[in-house]
């Protein structure tokens, strides 16, 4: 090779698209798009939900195909994957591909964490060419390839399905990991993870910075894109509006360019007074649930944001839904108003409403419409004697959830699965607060949702707690239980560690000392 | 006020054609009938009335089914209840010469039988078509050993046919399948009993987050199966006052067959719907008697099913057109 061509190879980007389109039915998620990724940049791409960013990176791992492309280069060459495995291995000697680490659920729940790491690659450990699999060898490779992003915590034999959000999230990242990808797309994923596992995903991007490889990396987190990302490029409803180099960061700017105007308003809370009623809307006593809760008691009152951190594996998810009555502890008991809760249709009459972190899958039925989502929320509302369904009334209540939360959709009759993260969101919102929750548990509410979102959400947080509705809010999102909360008790293995009252003076790293 | 074009887009087009397919394919199998049945030289009068009574009892077990399926579940077992329930009704009435307790009777056990399937999916946490399986097999069992205890020589069992010969007529028959069409639509497109059994087969997980029982949901869905075996019992026993072993032998497969002829997601789920167990039901008979009419012989049974068959794909096939292309990446 000439020293010219040399120099040239250098210059290459890592992956170079030409004039995007991609369209879904009427919309339009990708309009002309260009986009380059240079080696060893860590690229962020940020914008609001449905702006196009999940698509288009969606389109160079393999996910779908593109409606119209000029051109699509990886390495210099012509791409145009059939699928996320072939972006991974069909890319030339050694591989090296694009692997992607999706935003919602990546594996398959019915299988172990190593059929999942090895899947389709199974024959690898065949005893003999047609023989049984040796589980041995296969579990052994597949705690290794866990333990090689730091993963110790899961081991290959474990049932995926016995796994919780965090822990099958970082699964998918030891899968795509074991390729050694050349470029890695990170959707969305650390909303998912907790401060270690985060922790991991951070030193797998460090490790590609300033290499001949690449990461993209999305976020709706401005903080957390500004922190980890080189450069930055910003879509708005499919086209690229500006990108921004390190030395540019400017979450002003940055804001600005998202959402096509200034954010105006507040954004969490601007008082630091804690406030709420005397009344208790909500407790538990002494909550025993395996090491998920060891003796939790804890009391939410009338007009109170109760917030609860901790990591992914304190507990905290297991609480809210002991709360709801949707898990059995096996000591203690939930009152709702002094009344025990029995299950989930109890603590619905009882006015108690529970949005669940795994929305894809608890929260929506993504195969049914908006109108059904949020119908079936509120038939008390709007059911004649309860019981017969008038549809003019039923519409009528679903379009005003709808107004209410300005959900962006071309009717309510559309399918809720073609709706971006943050309208998703909306509808399950729309679905509790419609039919009038005097007590919400919301686990995790802003995953996956843009700045506009998030504000509206946190603005209607507000809005309840000061109409005296009480919220028990979950979250792995420090910023947000600060910003929001009235108190904020952390959890750790199981365990209230600590408490802490509402104030102006309250920062992360305090927070985080009792957390890890 | 403005008036919203529909433009006729890809996307557009795709979504009509799923919804209309079923009903186009079944006007397209009207249409090749009666060219079928005309170039035969056949009475075209008389083949309607043998398709309608054909199709009826299909429709209307198929229509009860309807709720079973929605929930994403199905029962294989709704032949063999048909003829336990046909064939308890004609002992009732031997014995009590009672047509109004026969009828009971037949309701009755027909709603029994499926309440007992879903009991015990309930009480052992087993897939309720597991559960119906056995039902299947027990309930054929059960039937046969009635039928031959009691038949003797004859092979069947039967009352006599005057008692039901002045409801052997389309108008009494139209008027059942139109009232247990109309309940059904009543109980599944205007009351939260619908709503709630479409969203369960929608998400389960979810809907069980949002206090929806499966239990009660299925036991509801499984009675009102019940209701359209036990008039299905009924109408066999108007249509043919004996009862043999083989009575609505492939009344079971018949009726998933007719459901996804007829347009609903083979998962259940919020695009169910009522009408696609009459319009599936009357398509497939059409479409078998068709084949039937044009292949005779022994061959022809083979070719027959093997073209039903394809004909399930297609249509599998393009009700999930529209679907497949639909989601986001996220």
């Amino acid at each position: 090779m000439s020293e010219t061509e040399v120099v040239q190879e250098n210059t290459i980007p890592l992956l170079e698209i030409k004039n995007m389109t991609k369209t879904f039915g009427p919309v339009v998620a990708l309009n002309d798009v260009d986009l380059t990724v240079q080696k060893g940049d860590v690229l962020g791409l940020i914008g609001e939900n449905g702006s196009g960013k999940s698509t288009i990176t969606s389109i160079a791992a393999g996910m779908q195909k593109a409606t119209k492309v000029e051109s699509m280069r990886y390495k210099g060459k012509d791409w145009a994957p059939s699928s996320m495995l072939d972006a991974l291995d069909n890319c030339g000697e050694g591989a090296h591909g694009i692997g992607m680490i999706v935003q919602e659920s990546g594996t398959i729940a019915g299988i172990t964490v190593a059929e999942n790491i090895f899947l389709g690659e199974l024959d690898q450990f065949r005893v003999f060419k047609f023989g049984p699999i040796s589980r041995r060898k296969l579990n052994k490779a597949a705690n290794e390839a866990l333990e090689a992003i730091g993963i110790t915590n899961v081991r290959g034999n474990m049932p995926m399905a016995a796994l919780d959000f965090q822990s099958r999230k970082l699964v998918e990242i030891a899968k795509i990991m074991l390729k050694d990808p050349d470029v890695i797309v990170v959707d969305e994923t650390s909303t998912a993870l907790a401060h270690d596992g985060r922790q991991i995903l951070y030193n797998i991007i460090n490790k590609y910075r300033g290499t001949e490889k690449a990461v993209i990396f999305i976020s709706h987190d401005l903080d957390e894109i500004m922190e980890v990302c080189d450069t930055l490029t910003v879509l708005r409803d499919g086209k690229i509006i500006r990108s921004f180099k390190k030395d540019e960061f400017d979450a002003d700017a940055i804001r600005t360019s998202m959402i096509g105007r200034e954010l105006q308003g507040d954004y969490y809370r601007s008082d630091f007074t804690p406030s709420w009623q005397e009344e208790v809307v909500l407790e538990c006593k002494n909550l025993v649930l395996g090491d998920s809760l060891k003796d939790i008691s804890v009391q939410l009152h009338k007009g109170e944001i109760l917030g609860v951190g901790g990591l992914s594996h304190c507990g905290m998810h297991t609480l809210g839904k002991v709360l709801f009555g949707a898990v059995k502890p096996q000591k203690g008991e939930v009152l709702v108003n002094g009344t025990p809760v029995k299950n989930e249709a109890f603590a619905m009459k009882k006015n108690i409403g529970y949005v669940s972190k795994d929305r894809d899958t608890e929260s929506l039925a993504l195969t049914a419409s908006i109108k059904d989502n949020i119908a079936i929320g509120g038939m008390e509302k709007y059911a004649i004697k309860n019981f017969l369904i008038w549809d003019p009334s039923e519409k009528k209540y679903v379009d005003e959830q709808i107004n209410n939360l300005s959900i962006k959709c071309s009717d309510r009759n559309q399918t809720t699965g073609t709706l971006s993260g943050g309208n998703k969101q909306k509808v399950v919102f729309g679905k509790w607060v419609g039919r009038g929750s005097e007590i919400l548990i919301l686990d995790c509410p802003t995953r996956g949702v843009d700045i506009g979102v998030k504000q509206a959400m946190y603005q209607l947080m507000l809005k309840l707690k000061e109409e005296g509705k009480a919220i028990l809010m979950i979250s792995e999102e420090m910023p947000e239980l600060i910003g929001m909360s009235d108190r904020i008790l952390i959890m750790k293995d199981g365990e209230i560690k600590k408490e802490f009252i509402r104030s102006a003076e309250l920062t992360d790293a305090e927070i985080i000392n009792y957390m890890i | 006020m403005e008036v919203k074009k529909i433009k006729f887009d890809k996307h557009t087009v795709k979504k009509l054609l799923t919804l209309l397919m079923p009903i186009i394919a079944f006007g397209v199998l009207i249409a090749v009938f009666c060219i079928v049945v005309g170039a035969k030289g056949y009475k075209l009068d008389r083949y309607i009335e043998i398709i309608f009574n054909q199709g009826l009892v299909l429709a209307i077990v198929a229509t009860g089914a309807t709720f079973i399926y929605t929930l994403g579940s199905f029962d294989i077992s709704l032949g063999a209840s048909t003829l336990f329930s046909a064939a308890v009704g004609v002992m009732v009435y031997n014995s009590t010469h009672s047509l109004v307790v026969m009828i009971l009777v037949i309701i009755i056990v027909a709603v029994g039988c499926s309440l007992l399937s879903s009991t015990l999916a309930s009480v052992f946490k087993l897939p309720v078509f597991v559960t119906t399986v056995a039902m299947m097999s027990v309930l054929s069992a059960i039937s046969a050993t009635i039928i031959t205890k009691n038949g003797g020589a004859l092979g069947g069992i039967s009352i006599p046919s005057s008692v039901v010969k002045p409801l052997d007529n389309m108008g009494f028959k139209i008027a059942m399948l139109v009232i247990f069409m109309a309940l059904c639509v009543f109980v599944f497109e205007f009351t939260k009993v619908g709503r709630r059994q479409k969203f369960l087969g929608a998400n389960p997980f979810c809907a069980k987050l949002t206090g929806i029982s499966l239990n009660k949901y299925a036991i509801i869905a499984f009675v009102m199966a019940g209701l359209g075996v036990g008039l299905g019992a009924f109408l066999t026993l108007v249509y043919t006052p004996s009862v043999t072993p083989t009575t609505a032998g492939s009344l079971g497969m018949q009726i998933l067959v007719a459901i996804v002829f007829g347009g609903m997601p083979i998962s259940g789920g919020p695009r169910s719907k009522i009408y696609a167990a009459v319009v599936g039901g009357f398509s497939y008979i059409l479409l078998d008697n068709i084949l039937k009419i044009l292949i005779q012989g022994n061959a022809g049974y083979g070719i027959s099913q093997i073209i039903s068959a394809v004909f399930f794909l297609a249509l599998v096939y393009v009700a999930s057109l529209n679907y497949r292309s639909k989601n986001l990446p996220r």
